[in-house]
Order: structure tokens, then C-alpha cells, then sequence
């Protein structure tokens, strides 16, 4: 879809959505230069951070800390997505449900979730449980509150349609508002992964003594400079490839909604 | 048989609107086999009525009863063409029209077999793995034509199923709704604003009251089936045409009284 004619020159490189392929490359050098010219123990060079990403792979300690992360990654963020999909389909279809439980969702929605952190601490100690819970309730609110909007968004002409063609309430809400509402569902499910990412490593840095995170504090407390901005690196990779990993089967999903 | 007896039905008061008598004793009984337009002034029930013989809305006083069994909800005797198509956008034009059978739990083979079928029949061949999306209006109403077929009711109810498309379509599908009624034996109950429409389909016109709706009168069209060629000439369809538009004009101009809740 071309919306309006391209533009000759400099300019049309960076409409291009595909400009970040050129703009990464120059911060990257920017940062190499800046980092050998000022030669300031808090700004090492690319190369610095790059090597130090190379010995801490080798000497297994990275790998096993991305392990640790992304298995609470994973325990928290799959259980957000198993409870917030049906409780949101629920809320959007029931109003019942809706009235009782909307309060929760709009305080949690509101609260910066760190707040929990003191809270799970005290109950859970610095065991993995009290990271997943973290994880858990970054993410199961905006899944939920989307899987509602979704829900609440189905044609009703799907729904009157359904039962006069003899459907059941559950066959309602598997062969109707389910799909229908898939698209949202599907939103909330890749922004529940951005905010899984983020609780992941703010309960490694706050609370485990594994994960990503906590290497982070650790070389952060030896002013290991080149370690930390290392780490930085390996932990916008592993956000990112997280990220990618849900939007392009969202796309698989949503296929139907594309544009002829 | 469909007879409905004496039914009301009175729409609760909803965000701030006051509440609607919608209907207020209707009585029709339509034949096995019989072919009848409901037409009336806009917003007179008509939709209600066939909602109401479908089994998605009761009725709060009087019943509804089709071969001896009052209607409580919808049933497999009965399948709804409706004005917005209301077509899955996630399904393709098969997986619509084998909707209402995968509802009943029918092997996917079998439905699909029959959903085949219908896309011959229907004029879609070629549009099988289309999204309604893709298609145009007069498309999009063949497939929830097939839609409803595919169940094989014995009862087609359709609500101003080709009021949502453009003039010429419209003309075709009307030709194909004739055809599936003389082949086939169905009872149909069609709503329509327009007059011609009725006509030149139905075996009886049903005039419906402005709100709180009625039926007025039962008027029998006479024109038999098939229908002539040259039906837009015929005397007996332009005198009836013509005494249908002077009471629905008369309805217009002389609204009664608003029933206040």
C-alpha cells in the first residue's frame, strides 16, 4: 500500500521502514569512537562490551543466567497468557463477571507493578516463585483487559447468528467470539510479552540471585563497565527475539484481517 | 404450519430510550409449503415478527407454534438469511456455508461435501477459498443463502436479505430465490420494505401496521408459479403494487398516536 509518492534524495532512505538496518550500524560506530576517544571508565567501547559478552559465554556463566531468566520467562508469562485469554473472554461476554472483577483490573492496570515486589518478597522470600509471580502479574492484566475488549468487539450479528443456527453458549464462545476476537487477543498476548521481558529482569535485579539480571548487579557492584553495557546488549537481544518470536505467529494467526 | 397466535412484545426501557411495543397482537398462520412476504412501514415489527418465528427473541404474551410444538428457542426445522449477511470474516465461503452443519456436529467430510455442492449450485464455484471480505454484497448474500440451505430447513426465514444490495443484484437473486422455491419444497417467510420485491415473489403478501405492529390484512398475489415473463406488465401484480404503496402511504401520513410506557 503506497499512501503517497516517494520522495528522491537522502530522505527516502530513512522512510524507508527498513532505515533501522542503516541507523543501528552508525550509533554502533558513534559509540566505538566515543568510547576510544574519551577513554572514561563508565563508557567502554563496543569492542569492550562485545569481548566481554565472549568470556562470560565462555566460561558457561551467561548462558546459565539466560536459562534461570527465561524459565521464569516462561513459567510466569505462559500462566499470565493461560488465565488472562479465558478471564477476559469472560469479563467481555458476562457482565456479572465484568462488574466483579473490572475494580481489580482497573487498580492493577494502574498500579506500577513493582509495587508487588515488596509485597511477593515478604511472602516468598528470594525463591523462584516470587520472580514468577512478578512475571505473572505484569502481564495477565493488559492480556485480559484486551481479550475483554476483543471479546466485547465480535459483530453481534455473529452472535444472533450462531444461535439461530442452533449454537450452544459454549459454542458460542469457541466458534465465535474466540476468533473474532483473536486479533486484540493476540495484541494483548505480544504486549504481555513486552511487559513479561521488563518484570523479568527488574525481579533478577531486585530479587533473584540468578538470572540476567542479577549478573547484571553483580558486575554493576565491581564497576565492570565493558560487563554491564555487555549484558545491556545480550538483554535487548533476548527482549527483542522475544518480542519477534510472538508477533510473527500473531501473524500466522491473524491472517484473515490482512488486507487484499 | 407456523401460527402465531395473538403475540406482544414490548422491548424494555435501555439507556434512557424509552421502552418499545413492539408488537401487539399479531396473528398470521402461514401454510407448509407457502411463500409469504411480510411488508409494512419501517420499524413496524416486521424484523421482530421473524426473530420472534426463529426463536432468538419470545414473545411476552401469545405463542408461537410451528406443526403443533410452540417455539421456546432456536430448532433444526428453521434456518435465518439475514439483511447483514452476518458471514464469519475468520471463515472462507466453504467454511460458512458448513457452519450451521459443524454446529450440529457433522464429520467434516460430509459437510464439506455438502458445502461443495451448494457452491455449485449458488453460482460461487471458483470463490471456495474466498473470505467474505473478498467478495461483493450480492456474493457475500449467496453464501449466507447457502449457509442456510446447507442445514436443509423446512422453515427459510429471511429478513430483508436483499436489502443491503445494489439494484441489479438484487434482480438476480430475486430470479434465483424463485427458482429454489419452485424446485424446492419450503416453507419461506421473507420481510421486505419493498413492495415490488413482495409482489413478484410471494404466494401472500402479509401488510404489517405501523409500531405497535399488526397485521392489517393478508393479501393473496395470485400470479402463479412460475411467474409470467412479462410480470412488470402483468394487470393483476400492478393493481395489487399499487393498492400495497396507497396503505403503506396512507400508514405514513397518519402515524398513530406514540404508545406511551
Amino acid at each position: 500500500m503506497r499512501l503517497r509518492p516517494q520522495r528522491a534524495g537522502p530522505g527516502r532512505l530513512l522512510q524507508d521502514p527498513r532505515a533501522g538496518w542503516f541507523s543501528l550500524p552508525v550509533g554502533i560506530v558513534v559509540w566505538e569512537i566515543a568510547g576510544r576517544a574519551c577513554d572514561f571508565a563508565f563508557l567502554p567501547p563496543f569492542s569492550a562490551a562485545v569481548t566481554a559478552v565472549w568470556h562470560m559465554t565462555g566460561s558457561g556463566e551467561l548462558p546459565l543466567n539466560i536459562v534461570a531468566s527465561l524459565t521464569a520467562l516462561l513459567i510466569g508469562y505462559a500462566s499470565a497468557v493461560c488465565v488472562g485469554i479465558p478471564l477476559g473472554i469472560l469479563m467481555g461476554r458476562y457482565r456479572r463477571v465484568d462488574v466483579f472483577l473490572d475494580v481489580y483490573v482497573t487498580i492493577l492496570l494502574a498500579t506500577p507493578k513493582l509495587l508487588f515486589v515488596p509485597v511477593l518478597f515478604s511472602l516468598f522470600g528470594t525463591s523462584r516463585l516470587t520472580q514468577v509471580l512478578f512475571i505473572y502479574l505484569s502481564a495477565v492484566v493488559i492480556i485480559a483487559v484486551n481479550a475483554r475488549s476483543g471479546v466485547r468487539g465480535v459483530d453481534a450479528g455473529s452472535v444472533e447468528m450462531a444461535r439461530a443456527f442452533g449454537a450452544t453458549e459454549r459454542q458460542v464462545l469457541t466458534r465465535i467470539l474466540l476468533p473474532g476476537a483473536l486479533p486484540l487477543i493476540m495484541a494483548g498476548v505480544r504486549m504481555g510479552m513486552g511487559r513479561g521481558v521488563r518484570a523479568m529482569i527488574m525481579g533478577d535485579m531486585l530479587i533473584a540471585v540468578v538470572g540476567m539480571g542479577a549478573l547484571l548487579r553483580k558486575y554493576g557492584g565491581r564497576f565492570d563497565a565493558a560487563s554491564v553495557f555487555g549484558l545491556l546488549l545480550v538483554i535487548v537481544g533476548v527482549a527483542l527475539a522475544c518480542t519477534w518470536t510472538i508477533r510473527s505467529m500473531e501473524r500466522r494467526m491473524t491472517r484473515w484481517t490482512e488486507e487484499t | 404450519m407456523i401460527t402465531v397466535r395473538d403475540v406482544h412484545k414490548t422491548f424494555p426501557a435501555r439507556n434512557g430510550n424509552a421502552a418499545t411495543l413492539a408488537l401487539q397482537g399479531v396473528n398470521l398462520t402461514i401454510g407448509t409449503d407457502e411463500f409469504v412476504s411480510v411488508v409494512g412501514p419501517s420499524g413496524c415489527g416486521k424484523t421482530t415478527l421473524i426473530r420472534m418465528i426463529a426463536g432468538l427473541v419470545l414473545p411476552d404474551a401469545g405463542a408461537i407454534v410451528i406443526d403443533g410444538l410452540p417455539v421456546s428457542g432456536p430448532g433444526p426445522d428453521r434456518a435465518v438469511v439475514f439483511q447483514q449477511f452476518a458471514l464469519l470474516p475468520w471463515a472462507t465461503v466453504t467454511e460458512n456455508i458448513a457452519f450451521g452443519l459443524e454446529l450440529r456436529g457433522m464429520a467434516r467430510a460430509e459437510r464439506l461435501a455438502i458445502a461443495h455442492d451448494l457452491i455449485y449450485a449458488m453460482g460461487l464455484r471458483g470463490f471456495d477459498r474466498h473470505y467474505p471480505r473478498q467478495l461483493s454484497g450480492g456474493m457475500q448474500q449467496r453464501v449466507g443463502l447457502a449457509r442456510a440451505l446447507a442445514v436443509n430447513p423446512a422453515i427459510l426465514l429471511m429478513d430483508e436479505p436483499f436489502a443491503s444490495v445494489d439494484a441489479q443484484t438484487r434482480r438476480t437473486l430475486q430470479e434465483d430465490l424463485l427458482g429454489l422455491a419452485e424446485r424446492t419444497r419450503k416453507t419461506i417467510v421473507f420481510v421486505t420494505h419493498d413492495i415490488d420485491e413482495a409482489v413478484r415473489l410471494a404466494d401472500r403478501v402479509v401488510l404489517m401496521s405501523p409500531r405497535p405492529g399488526h397485521v392489517v390484512e393478508l393479501l393473496p398475489v395470485g400470479l402463479g408459479r412460475p411467474r409470467p415473463d412479462d410480470l412488470d406488465q402483468d394487470p393483476q401484480a400492478i393493481q395489487l403494487k399499487a393498492y400495497l404503496w396507497r396503505q403503506l402511504r396512507g400508514m405514513q401520513q397518519s402515524p398513530p398516536p406514540k404508545s406511551r410506557p
